[in-house]
């Protein structure tokens, strides 16, 4: 099979980003920096696990900082803190993800089944996670006290920060579901022509539900993480998630139309979003042209990475 | 005819039942209120605790209105409550942006309505120009408290060396005066303290994080000292130097006066923060429109000092932060100045 180049241009864009920032400051290559990038980069990557799987099959996810923040506020509760009682340690951690899949499942289950565009329902949904968890906590954060929690991303395992693996185990299982997996060819599948599979006998309905509870859960973990790194959990703790991670999933060669792209590529949009930041500090950008760079440089990468002849309609 | 005699009666009737209600909303109890951008923050969320204590105080209703960011919206919940209660109401609001002051106070004196602002306003727009209806403006001193909270890092940091800057949202005036604080005390240094960068972090921690992480890589050991305009960012940025073991041998600065900025300076880890007074804005704010309302004070009599104050911010730093913790908060409902540290500068 010929390699396909277009599939490879996101990769082309982040070496072509490393080389431009490397000449401006060479720091940019040092193993420290290497490890900052791929620290900054471990929550995104969690969540655009998820998110690529919901934008393969044609919809959108836009209740990621909502989960993430309600799950980040569970965690901090269940862990030892000044506000409740409890004290699970490492156990809260699957419990958040519980939590994130709840909620991705009451996504799922309102877009397939209650016939409200994905886009309609997880604005919602988000809504209502960021009520919950300021109800719950009256607008203050809660803060974790416990320390040995906290090695969830502040430790180290074989030189490399713990949040940094957890990205990595993320993306094998986002990667074999998609390889290996009915589910992952479903998801294909629909994305496709979600007609023509339904009528070859795909499970749209059951699929895409999964889907949602899948993006869930990995928005749970992603709650977790944040809420170990910033050491506490409050209704804002995600405010800014949503976009980079969907600019990372388009940025990656996914098409927002559903069918094409990859969780490989949304790991590389990751890094081309996380670097861009990065590089702009390391390069001495003025602040006032960060956005406008930011912006462009996004349009170029998509415009790179997409083949736009095969798209016979762009929405 | 008995049909016309019927409708006519019931018609009066109507009219005497209208003329009851409307006469009853007339004589119905003044409503407190507090208007501000969301109750997910704790510095709002106090400032409606602050309101709601105030009007526990005097046995009035209470409403809680939120703007979610959103100008339209704040202006048309401010609206829909002066029309409910005919005017009979004092709004302690925060202004989602400076311009919405303007209107809100416009809708006020229509309705005979009773206001006092808070942060944002338009310089042009003084209270003492709308008597009675608008009562007040309270703020707090960006440039001065910022010119305190920068010479406590820079004191942490032993007098010199080379600090980095993490700013709130560009267009926004607590952000533009803070900073303007730092540099004035930077240059007051005389060249011993030198600004490495300045980047805005959009009051965001996970941003001020990630602009840490690269400020590690650029600069390295010559980062002597972090100013963050707020306490969210300064943590953000404490925890990315946590990430390298850093925490508490750098030391860090922010604004606000969060918890979690207070026990890291307990811990060592923040030089200092500054410690606003939302309570007091909150439960003050009202307590002086409610008197201008009732009459209590003749609002448009008070100097333009009373008008238009800043609160008073304290700086919390390990040296003093005991002292904090253990001060008497409480104020008096009728001393509505006490707590004022003089009239609104305009730069």
């Amino acid at each position: 099979m010929a390699i396909n180049w277009r599939a490879m241009a996101p990769v082309g864009v982040f070496a072509l980003l490393c080389v431009v920032i490397t000449i401006f400051n060479p720091n940019f290559l040092s193993i420290s920096n290497a490890i900052r990038i791929l620290n900054a980069s471990a929550i995104p990557v969690v969540l655009v696990m998820g998110a690529t799987f919901v934008i393969l099959t044609g919809s959108i996810d836009l209740s990621v900082e909502g989960i993430v923040a309600l799950c980040a506020v569970v965690t901090a509760s269940l862990v030892l803190n000044d506000t409740t009682s409890a004290n699970l340690g490492l156990f809260a951690v699957p419990l958040a993800i519980l939590a994130g899949g709840v909620v991705g499942g009451v996504n799922g289950a309102s877009h397939v089944y209650f016939r409200i565009p994905s886009f309609m329902a997880t604005l919602g949904i988000g809504f209502v996670c960021i009520g919950i968890a300021t109800a719950a906590l009256g607008g203050f954060p809660v803060r974790i006290s416990d320390r040995a929690f906290r090695v969830l991303t502040l430790g180290r395992t074989l030189g490399l920060p713990n949040g940094i693996w957890l990205a990595a185990g993320s993306v094998f299982v986002a990667w074999t579901i998609q390889q290996r997996t009915r589910l992952g060819r479903y998801v294909y599948a629909i994305g496709t022509d979600e007609v023509t599979a339904r009528q070859c006998g795909v499970p749209v309905d059951r699929t895409r539900v999964l889907v949602f509870m899948m993006a869930g859960l990995f928005s749970g973990l992603a709650g977790a993480m944040a809420a170990a790194q910033l050491g506490q959990g409050h209704a804002l703790i995600a405010s800014g998630r949503l976009f980079t991670t969907i600019t990372a999933v388009v940025v990656g060669g996914t098409a927002l139309s559903g069918g094409v792209g990859s969780v490989l590529n949304s790991v590389v949009g990751v890094l081309i979003v996380i670097v861009l930041t990065n590089g702009m500090v390391l390069m001495g950008v003025p602040p006032f042209v960060q956005q406008g760079v930011q912006g462009f440089l996004i349009i170029v990468a998509v415009s790179l990475a997409l083949d736009r002849r095969q798209l016979q309609i762009v929405k | 005819m008995n049909r016309i005699a019927g409708a006519s009666a019931t018609m009066a009737t109507t009219a005497v039942l209208v003329a009851g209600i409307l006469g009853a909303a007339a004589a119905q109890d003044l409503t407190l209120a507090i208007s501000m951008r969301s109750l997910s923050n704790p510095y709002h969320a106090t400032f409606a605790k602050g309101g709601e204590n105030f009007a526990k105080s005097v046995g009035l209703p209470f409403e809680v209105l939120v703007t979610e960011g959103n100008s339209e919206k704040g202006l048309a919940d401010i609206r829909a409550l002066i029309a409910r209660t005919n005017g009979n109401v004092c709004i302690n609001v925060d202004p989602n942006d400076s311009p919405d002051a303007k209107t809100i106070v416009d809708e006020a004196k229509a309705a005979g309505a009773y206001v006092v602002t808070q942060w944002n306003k338009p310089n042009d727009l003084h209270p003492w120009d709308h008597n009675p209806n608008y009562v007040a403006h309270m703020s707090f001193s960006g440039i001065g408290t910022s010119k305190e909270i920068t010479n406590a890092l820079i004191d942490a940091m032993g007098g010199s060396g080379g600090i980095v800057a993490l700013g709130g949202i560009l267009s926004n005036v607590p952000a533009i005066e803070r900073k303007l604080g730092m540099e004035q005390a930077v240059a007051e240094t005389g060249g011993k303290v030198e600004i490495l960068d300045f980047q805005p972090a959009d009051w965001n921690e996970t941003k001020a994080f990630e602009i840490m992480q690269a400020w590690l890589t650029r600069y390295g050991d010559d980062i002597k000292g972090v100013w963050a305009a707020n306490d969210s960012m300064g943590v953000g940025a404490l925890e990315a130097l946590r990430q390298e073991g850093k925490a508490g041998a750098v030391p860090v600065v922010g604004i606000d006066g969060t918890d979690a900025a207070l026990v890291a300076v307990e811990a060592g880890e923040m030089a200092g923060t500054v410690a606003w007074d939302p309570n007091w804005t909150g439960g003050m704010g009202l307590s002086l429109c409610h008197a201008a309302a009732t009459g209590a004070i003749d609002i448009a009599s008070e100097p333009q000092e009373h008008r238009e104050f800043y609160g008073t911010g304290i700086v919390v730093t390990p040296a003093n932060i005991e002292e904090f913790r253990n001060r008497d908060a409480s104020f008096d409902y009728n001393d509505y100045w006490a707590k004022s540290t003089g009239q609104i500068q305009y730069q």
